[in-house]
Formats: structure tokens, C-alpha cells, sequence
């Protein structure tokens, strides 16, 4: 097994992981969306012992986190969502998912700012609600009636990342520390801070703000479809 | 003349525009048709009536309007414009790019569409063109950050990787203040230059630069990755090994990190002891991590190997990881390994049989501990390299004995009937094991997987159906092609040709080449996307795997069922056309007689089919009538005329349909011997004796001994022979050397 983050050449076998496993879907562009978006916060679990047939194998998927981070967030507040999760039935029971899950929360935090996690389960996953709510610690924040395209429930469960922030800000400063460059200004004291508080808002508000104003630029004629619109068509919550 | 409107009408117009990027087709039309009452012979406004219409899925009708408009007003960009967006939504890329560049020529200063051909030009991968329009593009707007990082990716892709560097830090050195630490478009372009400089091969720069510009960096793994590696490749050795432990302490299940620092701390291959103390040191300290278990496995010998895997097998089954086996199964390469794993796996059980008693785990999980191991020798004697069925079937049962309802178990047992040839029980077994998880869909695929090999394809499109999006229109079937799944469309196809029915099996072979259109066109909007996100390692490293899309294994595998498919349908009208020659056709004419009767048998029973699933659609037609009902007009999709494929099995030159799949088998995947030989058997028919013999010797170059090398050197020879003389002498030389050259080998 080898954890490690996606790569876009991945997609096609990340796509058929999903297909093969969960009953929601989505298109390979979809896929695309998350890698070119926020490459740092999608893990695959690769399968490092199969021999390879052919000179174009690709490595085989076992597992894989789809991840991003919510780009509109109502409350204001900077924070990931866990779009799509599974681990092949045939590779179970070695933590997977948990290990996928942590790498991924870790980037959120060091990355993005995230602070906290949300995401989607079906009611009726028992071993998925296990790990999340058991294993990594997620509160069930509320029910969604007929979230799924079957109508069934979702439970929508959220993590705060603050231990995470910690155990980065912590690393960050060994690490300036460790690398004794010289630059003991103490600088970096506040650098967690301002991935918090200081920097988030302003930094928040400027992403926005400058897709905002690219997509509305007037054009002419013949605008590409954004991907933007694709994203609305694909989340399940649509149907 | 063109016409010009009055202010009335030119802001009609503009809610023309308005209405046609917001998807109003209808009051898009309305308007436009409000205009042209007025002014019937306004070619600006025609052309947006025309991008409409296209929109609207009337392609013909678009191109015709728009033609009439340009006659009507050359020298409108617009007119241009919209000819050039007809072309290109119909992928014709080529007649895209020359009109957008007259739409240009007329209106240079127009972003708009200096952008569209921009775009256009990367999509065709035209460097040089590219590189052009972001410099037109950044002399526009210097102050976008974007149009900066634009041209350097143009001139990256382009290969001049100094240039790139160059404009990067023209841009940063206009900073007139220190970008924030957050700024992630500034923390992302740090990393995009270092990638650069990387690239050049100034692995030292690259280092310096990470260590000073990059250290504030937000994507902190990227950062120390690329430390590790350079100091790696530096030969610093001593600092490169705390690097490869600060990753591992990140995240202990990548194999590489263990690899870089045994390197970095001089451990040699063969090191045994060293290199385990390695893995054993972060078994310790993470005692959750697979990979410090089971990686030494890889590289140890005799006594270690054995007390290691013993360790490690005990560890697995009293967890029950159901992976085990697949985990450890590239071992057999092995012999040794391969050999001592079973009676480890035997020990193990007969131990916990001695001490059930004390440990009392009957009463637990019968997955685990000897049902689990039971479950690796079923495997185990399933595995193509240790395959003994009879042992294996042994080992299955009794593991069902334990545990009658598992999944897992019921699984192998019909992977054990598919090696036994008995894919009917194979596919019982498989949706047995699916019936006992019903909301799992993963032995839902498997059980339909089976059920295709087994030629059942109604069946397993129900099974499937299962788990389908019930709201699609047009049933499971078109919801597995909207969501691209190949594996099922490529089993299907293999089934329905197992069963005669070729126009079906074209069919889906057809729609997964389609598929891999879409993904080469999913690209598209990310060249100005990803700008604006400002992603910009990850959107390269895209642009460069969208190169090679189609050498991916699911293009090969269909793509090669195509060729082989319409060699077949070529092959059958007529068995001897005289293409092979007299000789040596005994055998074959009687293979050939044999599989005409098959065909023939088969076709019926397909045609029959084929009736059935087209009076099932027949069927579902009044249902998805009333469910568009609802639904907006122009969402409606473009019928199928020909659903069944009874068009594509229909063809005339079955040859030439082959030349589709097989050229870009050969142009991506020419490693691939399979590949070659397809090409070999298509050539040779179509008399192109050049293209078949570059077949034959790549197979050549890649395996020497292939056995089906000088069987095709004579079958091309035998071709050849008789039309040499009438070859040019030029061509008569290449043959006869070439062909001695295979000879000979």
C-alpha cells in the first residue's frame, strides 16, 4: 500500500474506484475540478504489489479521499468538505480510509486555513459512521431529510480542525528551528495566527472577490462554460 | 451593406447576448428575431441567432446563418467571432483557430477574443502560437499577476524553461510590496518557479531558492518533498535523511520516503539487517503503519524473511485484513517466498487450533483469525502462479464452513469457478456472494462483471440498475455512459460479441472512444480556470498527462476489441478474398468455415436480442417523454439514431472504421505488442505493406523471440512475393532487406 496525494493521471482509476464502490457518481472533469483546485487535499491508497501487464499500467486505486475546500462558505468561516471517500471492499480493515482522511486534514489546515471539516454520510453506513464519528472524531451536526438521489437520509457530521492547527503550528516552528538559517527574528512566532485569525478574512474576502469580478467581466460572445456551472450539476444534493 | 441599428435595437440586441449567456435560449431567439423584423439583414445579429441555434443543438441550420451573415458583413469581428465558436463547439479546431484569428485581424484589440484563440491554441497544443497570444495578451493588462504566470506556462510548455524563469521574476520584481503570507496565489507561483528551475536541471538553485523563497510556502508537504529530493541528489546526505524522517513522521505509508532515507543513510540494497532496522524503527513508533511491516518483506531472505512474514501474517489474520493476500501476492515472483508463505499460513493455523482454548476466539469475528488465513489459501492456490484449484475450492469451503455468510469468501469461490472455466457457476456464485450485501455495491459490480462474462448482458444491466441513478432518462445504461464507466461498457461490449451481436459491441466500443474525447476536451475550460485558481504545478502536470490520455489501458483494451471486431466483419463476407494466398490456408479455411457457422448462429440469437432490446426501449420511450416534459426543451438530448449499432456492424469498409481505434493504438501505446500485431493484421489487408512490415519489426524490437514474429515475417513475405516485381525498385530493395533481416533473427 502506498498513501499518497492524487495525481491527475490517477483520475481515470479514481473514477472507477468510485463507480465500482459508492452510488454516487460524477464525471471525470469533476475529478479534474478538485485536482486543479486544491491539489493538495486529495490522497489515493495505491495498490504497490501488482505486477505490471502492460508498459502503460497504471497504478491501481484501492482507496482514495476526493477533497476541497468550500469555496462560498455561508457561515464566513474557511473550511474543507470531504466530496467523496472509499476504500475498495477487497482492501479493508487496514485504516485506509482513517490515514487518507488525516492526510487530508492536515493540508486543509496547513493550505487553506481550514477550520473545520464537514461532509455527507448515508444513515444507514454504519462502518463509515464509525469512523467518523469514533476514529476521527466527527460530531453529527444534523440530519439532512433525502439527501441521497434514493431518498435516503444524510447525517451532515463536522470536525473542528483546532488540534490539527495546533499539531501544524507546532511542526512549523520545529521546523524554523530546525533549520537554523539564521533568520532568528522570531517572525515565524505568529505564523499560525495569521493562517488563523489575521490572515484568513482579508485573504477569504480577496479570493472571492477576484473570481467574482473575473466571472462577471462582460464578454461578447461565447463565454466557455465555467466550470463552475458543472460543479452545481454534479453534487448530488441536486436531484 | 451592413446595417447599423437604433438605440432601441441595439439594446435589444445586447439582451440578446445577455440572453445567450444565461442559457434563455428562447427569449434569446425572440429578441434576436424582434431585430431582424427591422433590420433583416443585420449580420451581427444573425450570428448570434446562428450561436444560438448551435446551441440549441441545429447545427446545420447555425452554420448555414451564419455563413449567409458573414456574406452579408465580412467585416464584422463579431460575424467572425461566432463562425469561429460554431467551429469550435463542433471540434473542429483548425477552422476554429483561422476564424478567430480574421475576428482578430478586425478587431485587434478585442480581449475577448484574443482570449477564445488563445485558449484555442493551447487546447491544439500550438506552442509557439500561444506563446504569442499571451504576450499580445500581457502587454494588454501587465498588472494581472495571471498574465504574467500565462506566458511563462507558454513558454514552459513551449520547452523554454529559462524564459519561463525570466518572466516569473520580471513579475516578482515589480512587487512593490511583500505579498502576504497567505496570499496563496504568491505561495503557489514561489513553488511554480522552483518547479522550473528544477526542471532545468540546477538542482542546487532550485534548493536555494525553495529554502529562501519558498520557507513561508502554504503547501508545506510540496515543500518538503522537493527538500528531501534536492538535498538527495545533492549528495547531502546527513541533512536529506532528517528530511526523509520529518515526511515519514507525516505520513509513514509512502514507500518512497523509506527508500530516500535508507539512501541518504548509505544503507546498501543488499544491507539486510541494516535496511530492516530501518522499517523496525518506524514499526515502533507507529505501530498503526502497514508499510514499515510489510515493505521489508520485499527485500529479506531465508530465516528473516520467514520470522518477518510469520509476524506479519499473524498480525493480519488476527485483524482479519481481508487484503492480505493481494498485499503480498507480488512476492511469488519469488520461489522461496512463494513456497513458504502457505506453510507460515498453515503454522498459523494449526497454533490457533492448540491454543483456541485458552484464547477462546470461537466466539469471535469468524473473518479473523483462522478464517482469514483459510481465506489466504484459497487464494493462494487461486493465484496464477501457485494455481492448484482443487486445493483451492478445498480451502474455500472450508473457510464457508466457519463463516457461510461471507461475502469476501463467496467472492473468491466464484473467482475460482471463473478459473475452472464454469463461468455459468461463476457467475451463480458471484451474485450469491452480492445477495448477501445488498447495499454494497462493490460485489454488485462484481456480481454484474460475472454475469457479462457468463454473456448474460440483460442481466447484469439489471444488477447494475441496482445501484444507477433511478431519475436518469433513458435507464441504467445511459446513466453508466453519462458517468463514464468504462469497465461495464467494455465488458458488455466484449459479451454482446461473444454472442454475434457486433453492431451492439461496436456500439459501446464506439461510445467509450467518445468518452475519451470528453476527456480530452474536459481540459478546455482549465486553461483559463486554472489561471484564475492559480494552480498552476497541478494544471501542468494535467497538460502533460492529457498528452498521453489515450495510452490509458481502458482506451487500449476497447480500442483493440474495435480492431479485432472489424477485422472480423471484414473477414467474414468472404473468407478467401485471395489476400492470404493458396498455401498453407487449408487449416485456416477450415477455422474460418467453423467460426462462419458460429457467426452465424450467434447473429441470430443476437438479432433476436436485439429485437427484444429494441422493443424494451420501444417500451421506455412514453415514460421519458413524460419525465422531459418538465424539463426545458433544449436540454433535451440529441436522439440516437441508431441505438443498436446495426449501422456501424452495417459498414462497407470495416478497414477503414479499424483505422480509427488502430491509429492511436500505434501512435500512444507502440510499446504494446498486441498493439502491433492488430496493426500487422489490418495492414497487410489493406495492402499497405510499408505500414505492416513497421508493424512487424517494432513487434521485433520489443520481443525478440515472440513466437508469432517469423510466423507473420512469412505470412508478409508470402503476401509480398508474388507483387514484388511490380514494386518500385526503391521499394523492392526496403523488402527484401528488411525481410531477410527477420529471417535471419
Amino acid at each position: 500500500m502506498d498513501i499518497r496525494l492524487l495525481r491527475p493521471s490517477d483520475i481515470p482509476l479514481i473514477q472507477h474506484a468510485n463507480l465500482e464502490n459508492l452510488p454516487e457518481n460524477y464525471f471525470l472533469k469533476y475529478y479534474l475540478y478538485h485536482a486543479l483546485s486544491w491539489p493538495q487535499l486529495s490522497y489515493v491508497a495505491v495498490d504497490v504489489a501488482r505486477p505490471p501487464k502492460t508498459p502503460y499500467d497504471y497504478p491501481k486505486i484501492v482507496g482514495y479521499v476526493l477533497a476541497k475546500m468550500d469555496e462560498e462558505p455561508a457561515d464566513g468561516v474557511q473550511h474543507g468538505h470531504i466530496t467523496s471517500l472509499s476504500v475498495m471492499r477487497t482492501h479493508r480493515r487496514l485504516g485506509i480510509a482513517e490515514k487518507l482522511m488525516r492526510q487530508s486534514q492536515l493540508a486543509m489546515v496547513e493550505t487553506f486555513g481550514a477550520q473545520y471539516v464537514s461532509l455527507h454520510v448515508r444513515v444507514s453506513n454504519q462502518a463509515a459512521i464509525h469512523l467518523y464519528r469514533d476514529t476521527l472524531r466527527f460530531q453529527t451536526e444534523k440530519t439532512e431529510a433525502k439527501y441521497y438521489a434514493d431518498g435516503e437520509d444524510a447525517y451532515c457530521m463536522k470536525l473542528d480542525l483546532a488540534s490539527i492547527r495546533e499539531q501544524a503550528t507546532d511542526e512549523a516552528k520545529k521546523k524554523t528551528n530546525g533549520h537554523g538559517g539564521g533568520d532568528g527574528d522570531g517572525g515565524h512566532e505568529d505564523e499560525g495566527e495569521a493562517v488563523g485569525d489575521v490572515g484568513r478574512d482579508p485573504a477569504a474576502k480577496k479570493g472571492k472577490g477576484a473570481a467574482g469580478a473575473d466571472s462577471k467581466v462582460k464578454v461578447k460572445v461565447g463565454r466557455a462554460l465555467g466550470v463552475g456551472e458543472l460543479v452545481e450539476r454534479v453534487v448530488p444534493k441536486q436531484s | 451593406m451592413p446595417q447599423t441599428l437604433s438605440t432601441r435595437e441595439a439594446n435589444l440586441f445586447r439582451t440578446v447576448i445577455r440572453h445567450y449567456e444565461d442559457k434563455q435560449y428562447k427569449r434569446g431567439l425572440k429578441a434576436a428575431e424582434q431585430i431582424l423584423k427591422k433590420n433583416p439583414k443585420h449580420g451581427d445579429t444573425m450570428s448570434m441567432k446562428a450561436l444560438i441555434m448551435n446551441a440549441q443543438g441545429k447545427t446545420e441550420e447555425a452554420f448555414a446563418l451564419a455563413k449567409e451573415a458573414l456574406t452579408i458583413d465580412m467585416k464584422s469581428h463579431i460575424c467572425w467571432h461566432v463562425y469561429g465558436i460554431l467551429y469550435r463547439t463542433n471540434k473542429n479546431f483548425d477552422e476554429a483557430i483561422k476564424a478567430y484569428k480574421f475576428a482578430l485581424k478586425l478587431e485587434p484589440d478585442s480581449h475577448q477574443i484574443q482570449r477564445d484563440l488563445a485558449i484555442l491554441q493551447i487546447q491544439m497544443r500550438d506552442y509557439q502560437g500561444y506563446v504569442q497570444s499571451r504576450f499580445v495578451m500581457l502587454k494588454a493588462r501587465p498588472h494581472l499577476r495571471q498574465n504574467w504566470t500565462a506566458l511563462a506556462i507558454a513558454y514552459h510548455l513551449e520547452g523554454n524553461l529559462p524564459q519561463a524563469e525570466n518572466i516569473l521574476t520580471t513579475y516578482e520584481k515589480s512587487m512593490t510590496s511583500a505579498p502576504l503570507k497567505t496570499d496563496f496565489e504568491n505561495s503557489e507561483a514561489v513553488l511554480y518557479k522552483n518547479s522550473v528551475i528544477a526542471e532545468a536541471g540546477d538542482v542546487q538553485r532550485a534548493l536555494d531558492h525553495l529554502e529562501i523563497d519558498g520557507k513561508h510556502s502554504l503547501d508545506r508537504l510540496a515543500v518538503m518533498e522537493l527538500r528531501a529530493c534536492y538535498l538527495a541528489q545533492l549528495g547531502k546526505n546527513e541533512e536529506a535523511a532528517k528530511a526523509y524522517r520529518a515526511l515519514l513522521d507525516r505520513n509513514p505509508e509512502h514507500p518512497d520516503y523509506y527508500k530516500g532515507l535508507a539512501e541518504a543513510l548509505g544503507i546498501l540494497e543488499g544491507a539486510e539487517a541494516a535496511r530492516l532496522a530501518v522499517f523496525d524503527e518506524y514499526a515502533a513508533k507507529y505501530p498503526r503503519s502497514d508499510a514499515a511491516r510489510r515493505l521489508p518483506l520485499d527485500f529479506l531472505n531465508g530465516d528473516r524473511f520467514q520470522k518477518a512474514a510469520k509476524a506479519y501474517l499473524t498480525q493480519m489474520f488476527d485483524k482479519g485484513v481481508p487484503s492480505t493476500f493481494a498485499n503480498l501476492k507480488h512476492l511469488f515472483s519469488d520461489p522461496f517466498k512463494r513456497d513458504t508463505l502457505p506453510v507460515l499460513v498453515e503454522e498459523y493455523i494449526q497454533e490457533l487450533k492448540s491454543s483456541s482454548g485458552s484464547k477462546g476466539r470461537r466466539n469471535e469475528d469468524s473473518s479473523k483469525g483462522e478464517g482469514a488465513a483459510l481465506y489466504f489459501l484459497a487464494q493462494h492456490f487461486n493465484y496464477y502462479m501457485s494455481r492448484d484449484l482443487t486445493k483451492a475450492t478445498e480451502y474455500v469451503e472450508r473457510a464457508l464452513e466457519l463463516d457461510p455468510k461471507n461475502v469476501d469468501f463467496h467472492m473468491t469461490k466464484a473467482r475460482i469457478c471463473k478459473h475452472q472455466g464454469n463461468v455459468q457457476k461463476a457467475s451463480e456464485t458471484m451474485d450469491h456472494a452480492r445477495s448477501l450485501d445488498t447495499r454494497d455495491r462493490y460485489i454488485n459490480s462484481k456480481a454484474a462483471k460475472y454475469q457479462l462474462r457468463n454473456n448474460e448482458n440483460e442481466k447484469a444491466l439489471e444488477t447494475m440498475g441496482l445501484f444507477t441513478r433511478v431519475e436518469t432518462v433513458g435507464g441504467p445504461l445511459a446513466d453508466l455512459i453519462d458517468m463514464q464507466c468504462i469497465w461495464f461498457l467494455t465488458e458488455d461490449g466484449e459479451a454482446w460479441q461473444r454472442r454475434g451481436s457486433f453492431g451492439l459491441a461496436l456500439k459501446r466500443y464506439h461510445t467509450i472512444f467518445n468518452i475519451f474525447d470528453i476527456w480530452q476536451e474536459d481540459q478546455f475550460d482549465f486553461h483559463s480556470f486554472s489561471l484564475r485558481k492559480g494552480q498552476i504545478r497541478a494544471y501542468i502536470d494535467m497538460v502533460r498527462w492529457e498528452d498521453r490520455l489515450r495510452e490509458h489501458p481502458f482506451y487500449f483494451r476497447a480500442a483493440l476489441d474495435a480492431v479485432k471486431l472489424y477485422l472480423l466483419i471484414h473477414d467474414k463476407p468472404q473468407g478467401t478474398n485471395g489476400v492470404n494466398g493458396g498455401d498453407g490456408k487449408g487449416a485456416n479455411g477450415e477455422d474460418a468455415a467453423e467460426k462462419r457457422k458460429a457467426a452465424k448462429k450467434a447473429k441470430k440469437e443476437a438479432q433476436k436480442a436485439e429485437r427484444e432490446a429494441a422493443e424494451k426501449v420501444a417500451r421506455q420511450d412514453p415514460n421519458k417523454a413524460s419525465s422531459q416534459k418538465s424539463k426545458d426543451a433544449e436540454d433535451v438530448k440529441k436522439s440516437d439514431e441508431d441505438p443498436n449499432g446495426l449501422k456501424l456492424a452495417g459498414t462497407v469498409a470495416p478497414l477503414v472504421d479499424a483505422m480509427k481505434f488502430l491509429e492511436l493504438i500505434l501512435q500512444f501505446s507502440p510499446k504494446n505488442i498486441e498493439g502491433q500485431l492488430a496493426g500487422l493484421e489490418v495492414f497487410i489487408r489493406r495492402k499497405k505493406y510499408l505500414l505492416a512490415l513497421r508493424c512487424l519489426k517494432a513487434v521485433l524490437a520489443l520481443d525478440k523471440s515472440n513466437t508469432a514474429v517469423q510466423e507473420q515475417a512469412i505470412r508478409l513475405r508470402k503476401t509480398i512475393d508474388p507483387i514484388l516485381d511490380s514494386l518500385a525498385p526503391k521499394l523492392q530493395e526496403v523488402f527484401r532487406s528488411e525481410l531477410n533481416a527477420i529471417g535471419i533473427s
